[in-house]
């Protein structure tokens, strides 16, 4: 089920993009077969690496989208992470022969909710950049540094805390 | 618990990092405004991953069972924190005690609140299992942080081999004056026909055949034989076995070993058991249930143990071999020890019969011609060697584990009454 909930987000995000993808539509519907293999094969195989590279590839398709796509990508991107939980999940139940419908509702309202507070700060970054100056080295630098900043957090923290399982 | 990050984490920080970098080296902000909840997603499931504080139990319906039965269980799973966990439930005893339904148990532990996890357990063969302490897996809310531990306590479970009912026994040579099932040899009171003689000083009254008195014209009477029990002993053969993947000729082994105490027992007879291989066990001869309890807990904990350690009948203490018992030694016929061993009791003039347990179910020829023809002469081998123990007047019979030992124990009856016969004549 989580399978199949995962391939409806997949066929979404790909509506959202080649509605729109004008004359790059064969080049978005090809990343978008490619995203759906990889997808597939992910999920088929029990392995996490494939369904990442279908995430990336679905972020590069979107640039095919002609109008509105500062605007729609925060939503996008939340779809993007529910389509990665979702099949992460289902790669983690590869292995459980039961499991009560409460701990995946759980799971998923978690993610929908860590998801939309995402959306929310992207929105906020988009606007940021719509209101905001033009492009300039001074606020690329900006960016960069609290983009890194923001990771080395992340990794000092984990790091720290918790050891990477094999 | 002991808390280890998800290889999960790595793919969702490498698609943030992607994007992040695509954006500032492309200058397009949707690449960056796409990555910004993965990002987000990994900094909040890491700085909500806190350890849970889940307390379990595992509870057996039943700590005795027979072979081929399931056991059902019961784990108790509490959460002391003040939110819900998901908790997964992993197997660990794969191969000799098999979950069912196999896999991972997953649920979801309420805050504050218990939750019970029924599955059940089917050991592959008889033995003693040890189950428990669980292992717990319980990932953090968004799936990024995993701890793992082992809680709860260790219960033992016991299971004893399935139960083989045995309508005829190997009828032994000598018994004991005490009473029992077995129709002795000798002359005495019973209800069994042994012949008629003429009447003697002290002879009852009651004996008198007066038919015979009459054709003979003088007093008559009838003897009998008595009902007596006997001693036997088991000599189980632990050093080497014939395996495959599923089972051995030691679990039939040890099956055909119960199913043997237990009619015995049945019938009266004091029974002891040797485990004779590379460790040596015994159980003197008693009677009774409390004897069977304790033979089973013995072949229970008989294993194949590699040993160079040459053993023969001085090995065994002479108070486990009492005279005039029964042996019934069961045994592949794999090792030239218990060969040997064989040989020497009988030589000894010991009452010995062998249960061959055939180990050719669990042996097979390889693909090549060579194979086969090695096959062959190995079986070959085999038949010369049972010639070889017959000829020494040792009742061999060949039992196939997949049908009951019933009819095994018939060919070794025959064969010892057909001995017998020709010792008479």
């Amino acid at each position: 089920m989580l399978a199949v909930a995962a391939l409806m987000i997949l066929v979404g995000l790909v509506a959202l993009v080649v509605t729109d993808a004008g004359s790059a539509s064969e080049l978005a519907w090809l990343g978008a077969g490619t995203a759906a293999a990889l997808l597939a094969a992910g999920m088929a195989a029990g392995s996490p690496g494939p369904v990442h590279a279908a995430v990336l590839l679905l972020g590069a398709i979107f640039l095919a989208r002609h109008d509105l796509r500062l605007l729609l990508a925060p939503l996008y991107g939340a779809g993007l992470l529910q389509l990665e939980a979702l099949a992460t999940r289902t790669i983690e139940l590869r292995g459980v022969a039961l499991i009560a419908p409460e701990a995946i509702w759980s799971r998923t309202a978690a993610t929908l909710l860590v998801a939309a507070v995402g959306a929310c700060v992207a929105a906020a970054a988009a606007l940021v950049v719509t209101v905001g100056p033009g492009r300039s080295v001074a606020l690329t630098a900006a960016g960069a540094i609290a983009a890194v900043g923001a990771f080395a957090a992340i990794a000092r923290f984990a790091r720290g805390r918790y050891r990477r399982s094999e | 618990m002991r808390g280890s990050l998800s290889p999960r984490i790595r793919g969702v920080l490498a698609v943030a990092a992607t994007g992040m970098i695509a954006a500032l080296a492309t200058g397009r902000p949707e690449l960056a405004v796409l990555a910004a909840p993965f990002l987000i997603f990994a900094g909040a499931g890491l700085f909500l991953a806190g350890e849970p504080r889940v307390v379990a139990d595992i509870e057996l319906e039943r700590a005795r069972l027979l072979e081929g039965e399931a056991v059902a269980a019961t784990a108790r799973l509490s959460n002391e924190a003040g939110r819900a966990v998901n908790v997964e439930l992993v197997p660990a005893h794969p191969g000799q005690l098999v979950l069912e339904p196999s896999g991972a148990l997953g649920v979801l532990v309420p805050a504050k609140g218990e939750t019970a996890i029924r599955f059940s357990l089917r050991p592959a063969r008889w033995g003693a299992y040890s189950v428990g302490p669980l292992v717990i897996r319980v990932r953090d809310p968004l799936g990024l942080v995993i701890w793992e531990g082992t809680l709860g306590r260790r219960l033992n479970l016991r299971v004893f081999p399935r139960e083989e009912r045995l309508r005829e026994l190997v009828a032994p040579s000598r018994t004991r004056p005490f009473l029992g099932n077995h129709v002795a040899r000798s002359r005495g009171e019973g209800i069994e026909f042994a012949d008629v003689r003429p009447f003697q000083v002290g002879d009852r009254v009651r004996r008198v055949n007066w038919r015979a008195t009459a054709r003979r014209g003088a007093l008559q009477v009838n003897d009998r034989h008595p009902e007596h029990s006997s001693d036997v002993v088991l000599l189980l053969d632990t050093f080497a076995e014939a395996r495959d993947a599923a089972s051995g000729t030691l679990d039939s082994a040890v099956r055909a070993a119960a199913a043997l105490a237990r009619a015995h027992l049945a019938r009266r007879d004091r029974v002891g058991v040797v485990d004779f291989g590379g460790t040596l066990h015994w159980l003197e001869p008693a009677f009774g249930t409390n004897q069977l309890y304790r033979i089973i807990d013995a072949l229970l904990a008989s294993d194949v143990a590699f040993s160079y350690a040459w053993r023969d009948a001085v090995s065994l203490p002479r108070r486990v071999l009492p005279p005039g018992a029964l042996i019934l030694a069961i045994t592949p016929l794999l090792d030239e020890r218990s060969i040997a061993l064989v040989t020497d009791l009988a030589r000894r003039g010991c009452d010995l019969t062998v249960v061959e347990v055939s180990p050719f179910d669990h042996v097979r020829p390889g693909p090549s011609a060579s194979d086969a023809l090695a096959y062959r002469l190995w079986h070959l081998e085999r038949d010369a060697l049972r010639a070889r123990l017959r000829a020494l007047g040792i009742a061999v019979a060949v039992w196939d584990p997949d049908l009951t030992l019933g009819p095994a124990l018939e060919e070794v009856n025959a064969f010892r009454r057909s001995a017998r016969h020709a010792a008479f004549a």
